[in-house]
Formats: structure tokens, sequence, C-alpha cells
């Protein structure tokens, strides 16, 4: 038996467990972006979150968009 | 007027090589320190939970060319990744037995899907994220900007835009 160290060893993921990595990765884009962006650092946290939200509803209908199209077009 | 500093001029070439070395170096060499900590904390906790993910060939130079170039990006991050990339394959290499393939799963270290995706996702983003700040730090310093902007330039952006077409 191998033992398992971190930032050695890969974690085992499950696909059901993929998506839900998205939302560290859209924070992170979001968090840096806006960083670089807002003149006032007070207003971060809201930008940030408006910006989450529009990437994960693009997100979202881009996925429904793709499943119509996969599941119905002829 | 904005609280832009007046007293010395930053040097662009040492902004853009100080944001690439260590994110937000650049914005903390331009006096925005408090957006330095967070684009240090944000890119480099991006990167090493992707390597988290992916273990020690995440940064992989010989199989992902492309996110590897994404990688190194992130500077130090990206240049210790490789390191430990590449001293796990020499010790696969050196070591008697099967082929690289059989030993990277003997040991445990392949990576396979989905955690390849998410892992080079993750690290390769935090690069791209750092070359947005590098660019963001060269533009500033080529302007002149150090410092937090002042209270008044939350309007002017718009307006400097609307003289200029």
């Amino acid at each position: 038996m191998i033992a398992w160290r971190l930032f050695y060893n890969p974690i085992t993921l499950s696909f059901y467990h993929e998506l839900w990595l998205l939302l560290p990765l859209c924070a992170a884009v979001g968090i840096v972006y806006k960083t670089i962006r807002v003149t006032h650092l007070g207003h971060l946290a809201r930008q940030v979150l408006f910006l989450m939200a529009y990437m994960l509803a693009g997100l979202v209908i881009l996925a429904v968009a793709l499943w119509l199209i996969h599941e119905y077009w002829p | 007027m904005s609280n832009h500093g007046k007293t010395s001029t930053p040097a662009p070439y040492v902004a853009l090589l100080l944001a690439y070395l260590v994110p937000g170096a650049g914005h903390a060499y331009l006096g925005r320190r408090r957006r330095a900590v967070i684009i240090f904390v944000t890119i480099s906790a991006l990167f090493w939970s992707g390597v988290a993910v992916g273990g020690v060939l995440t940064v992989d130079s010989v199989q992902e060319r492309w996110w590897f170039v994404a990688e190194m990006l992130t500077g130090v991050h990206g240049l210790v990744g490789w390191h430990r990339q590449r001293t796990a394959y020499e010790e696969l290499r050196s070591a008697e037995g099967d082929g690289v393939e059989e030993k990277m799963q003997g040991r445990g270290i392949a990576l396979v899907a989905p955690a390849d995706t998410v892992a080079r996702a993750y690290a390769g983003v935090a690069g791209l994220l750092n070359l947005m700040c590098m660019f963001d730090a060269l533009m500033l310093s080529i302007m002149g900007r150090t410092g937090e902007p002042g209270p008044e330039e939350e309007q002017t952006p718009r307006k400097q835009k609307g003289t200029k077409t």
C-alpha cells in the first residue's frame, strides 16, 4: 500500500462532483478580475457576487442550450 | 486630483517582471498593496488547489504543453510545480523495471479524468489570471499611476472615453 501524500498523489473525483468545482473557479476569476477593475475595494464583494452570478447564469444557459441541441436536433 | 504618487515614476519592466515572478507583486510595487494581497492569495490558492487535486503531475511539460505554458504564467508557483514534476519524472526514469506509465500507476501519481481536467483548469486559469494582472501592472506603470485611485476617479474614466471618440 502506497502512502497517499497531498500535492503528490491526485485526489479521486467523481464526475458528479466535478461540476461543483466550477464554483471556486468562478469565484477566483471574479475576485482577481474585479480586484484590478474596481475603483474602491469596499465594493469588491458585491461586484464579485454579481460577476459570479453572471458567469454561472451564462454557463447554465449554455449548458441547457447545448443539451437541447444534443437531445432534439434532428 | 487623485492621490496617485508623483514622487517617482514606476519602471514598466520592473512592474511586469515583479508581477510575473510573484502574483500581485507588480501591484505592490505600484503602491496598491491591498489589491496585491488579494491577487496573491487568490492566484496562489487557485494554483495550489489544482496541484492538490492533480498531484505532482499537474504541471506537466511533457504531456500537456499548452496547459504547461498557462501554468508557467503563475511565476514562482509554476516554477516550483515544474521542478517537482521534473524530479518525479527523473525518479521514474531512474527506477529499474517497467515503463514510465506503469511506474506512475505503481506510485499512484498517474493523473486520470476527471481529476486531470479540474487540476489543469485550476492551475492554468491561475496562470491566465496572473497574465491579466501582469498586463494591468504594466499599463498602470506606463501611465505613471501609483497608489490607490482617488475618490473622484469613479466618474472620470467614462468622461475620458467620451472625449476620445
